[in-house]
């Protein structure tokens, strides 16, 4: 308790400490820039970052008068690249830097501004509500999110359970079971795979799996949280296999050889060397292949069926109903306004931080991976 | 191990065994190929072959694996055959057949006593335990098959007996759907054929560490052949359905192109990529509009986002010290690149459509297409221009040369090539890319005319100064055109219906991304090894 008082009685000089380091950094930093650059190359940093600044500020309210200070820019630009060649090109490198995080910041930003009057008009309700209405314009407006979310994890979870054991057997294969040959026309073949564009997916899942269920296991609608997992699972399989496999490729061949040189046979190497080695790494691939499907549109978009509503029990995966996160925005995006399009952004904001929660885990895992493997370096 | 050491004097045989293995691998390759057949309905389910039901045939290859893999297993133990089994098969395998028998004891159970969970519930668990024991406590060679083999024979010799049927039906009162015997059981065959296959490979090289290595590959090699089995199934699968919609009319002399001074010479006609979609006095609808669509939606993303990416891959390779703020854009970049198409697709209609063309646009689509672009031009390009030894920059520094020179004529000319390869790959990735154009981009299902943006552009003396009403205006796109095909009602042209029409767009948009990718890839490699080889 004590220790704790005095920690806290310390917080402001150690607060005053951090400040005054950070601007005598500044500082230094400052008198660098000033006595390495000259005066002309000084005023042209000041008349770029001045000029892209109000280029922002007047997009941003949507002025007419955007274009002058662009030309502005452009011109000074111009001139600066002609004379200050190098210090204008450090200055657009850094421009380009701050414009990639600022894209992020600014999807951020207008996620949570256009998603504000929703939760202000429901307040919790919009991510809790389980009771009917789920989703009408009467009643003033009631979007409740629930049953979006459910389908989300639901589907979610059956292209995991689809991708993950498959896409984790198929790295094992490619990097350490096949042969030379075989791996030099299986792991390009995979790549490609992951070419193919999702609406594609959608249209076969659409014309072939919806169809089969239909027919054969006799669903009640086209198009079932189950086929639309199935397909979704099949579409993260070649991301799981390729980031799997390259963090079983990373795992040094110096522990491989070593374990082979002990008398075991390759496979014990794999099971008892490589793959707890490499874990993380594969597990980072898995992650990245859960969000890729969390976040998949088009597939589920044209296979479900775009009815609200709770299956019961949860887990029948064959029922009538069948809307995600994802579906629900590009379907009914196009021709949404007011509570409803902001209905539509929270569901953006929600998926966009399920999906962020799970980036930032993978790269975490990542890191460890890097801490654990990387030692000799 | 060669056939020269091999001692006559050993007691056991060990051809017979491997031999038996080898018929069981036979049957269980047999019935795995057997059963997709079925599943994929190539096969009907109640076929006769030599006068017998496909799935009684089925029951009989699992039945006769059974029993090949008890002759082999209680062969073993009995020292009949000669082999090497650990003391025993360890405890993942006994967990691995507790679940299945456990599964296996609540099925029968739920069969012959009813549906109460107090009837089934000590059933399966008491099946579980003793397939547990049954498969850890003795040797290996006894404890990794007789369980699959019980489980095979019961499994099979039920379907022989006609247990289960083609019409029979299972109905849980879990789920809305009805499972049929006719698919349940391939569904079932392919799982005991895979359990069989891994004992058999593990007999047939003797047990111990080399038959847990050849079980274990025999698993994964045919877990991974069915993955690429289904792969290649789904691109096969498109390409007949698409190419006969994609060559309809299409004659290599059909057409004229009209050449300068010489006149009207015969020229390939191809009219489903050079026709338009909709329009009154089109005979053969085509993708023409989409085609161009997707072209300059790629031409826009990559002149906005392969700049930006590159200068910033520089600025925090070259310029900026490792710290805080490179770790912050690593994890923006790396957000931005796992951020859902959709999500780009909201940003895009609350940011840009109100700011820059008040509705959908080819303009707003291709700045959202840039966007999802840019992590990966920045993440490709910033690996190139780190695999850049720093030798090439020392060597340059040493020569007098300035740190902007050095990257200019040294850095970037070596990263180039990394660069290009990431910038392909991603232009394979957002040409077909469809959500976000749902929402800022998409005009009409079934456009007449493609976008004329080069001869659109005008000037006049009011800000903006320059307008471009075609770059501001909605149009189609392939993977778009896709959408708007299977989602819309009839087709308007008779010769097509809208299946065929989807399938056909479906193949060219396969065409333009594969190719793409395929060119990405062929030119990684191919550096790849130009770097390895120096």
């Amino acid at each position: 308790m004590t220790q704790l008082l005095g920690q806290t009685r310390e917080l402001p000089t150690r607060l005053r400490a951090s400040v005054t380091q950070r601007v005598e950094a500044t500082r230094q930093w400052a008198h660098n820039y000033r006595s390495r650059t000259q005066d002309g190359a000084i005023a042209m940093h000041g008349a770029i970052f001045a000029s892209v600044f109000v280029t922002f500020v007047l997009f941003l309210v949507a002025s007419a008068w955007t274009v002058l200070p662009v030309l502005a820019f452009l011109v000074v630009m111009g001139f600066g690249w002609y004379r200050y060649q190098a210090e204008a090109a450090k200055a657009l490198t850094f421009l380009t830097t701050v414009a990639t995080v600022s894209i992020l910041s600014l999807i951020i930003a207008f996620l949570l501004i256009r998603s504000e009057p929703i939760v202000a008009h429901m307040g919790l309700d919009v991510l809790t509500r389980i009771e009917q209405p789920l989703w009408t314009s009467n009643q003033g407006g009631v979007y409740s999110l629930t049953p979006m979310m459910v389908g989300t994890a639901v589907t979610t979870v059956i292209a995991t359970l689809v991708a993950a054991p498959i896409g984790i057997a198929g790295a094992v294969f490619v990097s350490e079971i096949a042969p030379r040959r075989v791996r030099e026309v299986v792991k390009p073949g995979i790549e490609l795979m992951a070419g193919i564009p999702s609406i594609t997916y959608g249209f076969i899942g659409l014309t072939i799996l919806n169809q089969y269920f239909y027919e054969e296991f006799r669903t009640p609608t086209l198009g079932t949280y189950f086929a639309a997992g199935l397909m979704i699972g099949i579409m993260a399989l070649p991301t799981v296999v390729t980031v799997a496999e390259d963090a079983l490729n990373a795992v040094p061949e110096s522990i491989k050889s070593g374990a082979l040189a002990m008398g075991s046979t390759p496979w014990q190497t794999t099971k008892s060397v490589t793959i707890p080695a490499g874990l993380s790494g594969v597990s980072a691939g898995v992650l990245l292949g859960v969000g890729r499907a969390m976040g998949e549109t088009m597939a589920a978009t044209v296979m479900l069926t775009h009815t609200k509503g709770f299956p019961s029990p949860v887990f029948d995966v064959f029922s009538n109903y069948g809307e995600t996160l994802t579906t629900v925005i590009a379907f009914e995006g196009g021709n949404a306004s007011g509570l409803h399009m902001s209905a539509l952004f929270a569901g953006g904001v929600v998926l966009f931080a399920m999906v962020m929660m799970l980036s930032v885990g993978s790269q975490y895992v990542e890191w460890r991976m890097h801490q654990k493997l990387g030692g000799e370096r | 191990m060669s056939s020269v050491t091999r001692n006559r004097l050993v007691a056991g045989d060990s051809t017979t065994s491997v031999l038996v293995a080898r018929g069981v691998l036979a049957a269980s390759a047999l019935a795995f190929f057997a059963s997709w057949l079925v599943l994929f309905q190539w096969v009907d389910e109640t076929a006769l072959v030599a006068g017998v039901h496909v799935l009684k045939l089925l029951g009989v290859a699992l039945v006769a694996a059974g029993v090949g893999l008890t002759v082999v297993g209680v062969g073993s133990r009995l020292e009949y055959f000669e082999s090497t089994p650990s003391s025993s098969a360890g405890l993942p395998v006994g967990f691995v057949f507790g679940l299945l028998w456990a599964v296996l004891g609540g099925l029968v159970a739920t069969r012959l006593l009813g549906n109460a969970l107090a009837m089934w519930l000590p059933v399966a668990a008491g099946f579980g335990i003793v397939g547990l024991l049954v498969s850890v406590l003795p040797r290996e060679d006894v404890g990794s098959t007789l369980p699959v083999a019980a489980i095979l024979v019961l499994l099979g010799g039920y379907v022989v007996v006609g247990g289960i049927n083609a019409g029979w039906t299972w109905s849980p009162s879990w789920s809305s759907a009805v499972f049929p015997g006719s698919e349940l059981v391939p569904l079932l065959v392919v799982f005991g054929a895979l359990l069989s296959a891994w004992s058999a490979a593990k007999a047939r090289e003797g047990f111990g560490a080399e038959g847990r290595q050849s079980g274990a590959y025999y698993l994964v090699g045919s877990v991974v052949f069915a993955m690429l089995g289904v792969l290649a199934l789904l691109v096969a699968f498109i390409v007949k359905n698409g190419l006969e919609t994609m060559l309809t009319r299409t004659s290599l002399t059909g057409g004229h192109l009209t050449l300068p001074f010489v006149g009207s010479v015969p020229w390939a006609e191809f009219p489903f990529l050079m026709n338009q979609t909709g329009g009154l006095f089109v005979e053969v609808p085509g993708v023409l509009p989409a085609v161009m669509g997707t072209l300059w939606l790629v031409f826009g993303a990559v002149l906005f986002a392969v700049p930006l990416g590159i200068g910033a891959a520089v600025f925090l390779t070259e310029y900026a010290e490792r710290g805080r703020f490179t770790q912050v854009v690593e994890v923006a970049t790396n957000g931005l690149w796992s951020t859902p198409s959709i999500v780009f697709g909201l940003f895009g209609l609350a940011f840009l459509v109100p700011r820059i063309s008040g509705g959908n646009s080819i303009f707003v689509g291709q700045l959202v297409l840039g966007f999802m672009l840019l992590p990966l031009v920045l993440i490709t390009s910033r690996e190139a221009i780190l695999a850049v030894p720093d030798e090439h920059r020392d060597a340059s520094a040493a020569l007098g040369v300035t740190k902007w020179e050095t990257i200019r004529s040294v850095v970037l000319p070596a990263a180039m090539p990394g660069t290009i390869t990431g910038v392909i790959l991603g232009v394979g990735r957002i040409a077909g890319e469809t959500a976000p154009l749902l929402l800022v981009f998409g005009g009409s299902p079934y456009p007449s005319s493609y976008p004329n943006v080069l001869g659109s552009f005008q000037f006049s003396t009011q800000p903006p100064f320059v307008t471009n009403d075609a770059l501001l205006s909605p149009a189609s796109a392939l993977p778009y055109q896709l959408y708007s095909t299977i989602t819309a009602g009839v087709f308007p042209k008779e010769i097509f219906t809208n299946t065929e029409f989807g399938w056909g767009t479906a193949l060219v948009l396969l065409c333009v991304v594969l190719g793409l990718y395929a060119i990405g890839v062929g030119s990684r490699l191919y550096f790849r090894r130009k770097l390895h080889h120096e």
